[in-house]
């Protein structure tokens, strides 16, 4: 995740989707990539979740941004979405976005 | 669609997106104590379908069991009555139906937990003054395009159904 993005906060409740590249077994840091944007996820409070290096994983959880604007999410959340038309995804999340600031203008108007 | 059509969503679970259902007009009667009814659009509407990631989870064994369906536009918090052997609610209904709830109930909740993708369905119901739902059937969902594809259905109901004309006066 980069710095100019808009959820680029601390603290920002956030659901983010892409393939597990690296998993680290001592600290339960997971790193999945999305395109060319990467992101660390802090998988230490999800002891049930079942890691495989290649799959596809939604988490849930908290944006954690350090000074150096190193951004980790810490998730409260995972599941393996193997399986998932990710066109269809960013396809539909796109349309989601738009659908709910069309009904937010609509009701402030 | 008529008028006569669109009255006919009150008995329809309307597939609803999260932050859609969190703003439902609630609309109370001092007549009856769970006299709480509520309307979409200036339509009256009593039951809807959700699907999301279930992201809290609090048991209360043989009385209720509360979670919340988070499904990326807002968290949705759903109730599970657990209590048909003991609440007096029921005790007037006929008891071998109500043993059958109760045991669904059951196995409802024992499916339930934190991380999954569910399909709840029931009832539109208020706590403290916040939407939630009163939950009739949960179906445990293994397809990873099933949230999208209710994203996909809810946004085309509300366009070409649920949306459609303007609130009758």
């Amino acid at each position: 995740m980069k710095p100019s993005s808009e959820f680029f906060k601390d603290g920002a409740s956030l659901r983010v989707t892409g393939k597990l590249v690296e998993y680290s077994v001592e600290t339960a840091i997971a790193i999945i990539v999305d395109g060319n944007v990467n992101l660390k996820i802090d998988t230490q409070h999800l002891r049930e979740l079942s890691i495989r290096i290649g799959s596809i994983y939604q988490f849930i959880g908290e944006l954690l941004v350090q000074s150096d604007n190193e951004a980790t999410l810490q998730a409260r959340v995972g599941r393996n979405v193997d399986g998932i038309d990710l066109n269809l995804y960013h396809q539909s999340l796109q349309l989601l976005r738009q659908f709910q600031a069309d009904h937010l203008n609509k009701r402030t108007n | 669609m008529n008028q006569r059509q669109r009255l006919s969503l009150y008995h329809t679970h309307i597939k609803l997106l999260g932050f859609d259902l969190n703003s439902l007009n609630q609309n109370s009667s001092s007549s009856s104590s769970d006299a709480v009814s509520f309307s979409r659009n200036g339509y009256a509407v009593s039951c809807t379908e959700i699907v999301g990631v279930v992201v809290s989870h609090d048991l209360k064994p043989n009385r209720f069991l509360k979670f919340s369906v988070d499904d990326g536009t807002a968290c949705v918090g759903c109730i599970l009555w657990l209590n048909h052997l003991t609440s007096p609610y029921f005790a007037s209904r006929h008891q071998p139906d109500v043993r059958i709830m109760g045991n669904m109930a059951t196995h409802f909740a024992s499916q339930i937990r934190v991380g999954i993708v569910v399909r709840v369905r029931g009832k539109f119901s208020s706590y403290r003054g916040v939407v939630q739902i009163t939950v009739s059937d949960v179906v445990v969902e293994d397809d990873p395009n099933a949230e999208i594809l209710h994203w996909l259905d809810s946004m085309r109901l509300a366009l070409k159904c649920y949306d459609l004309s303007p609130a009758p006066t």
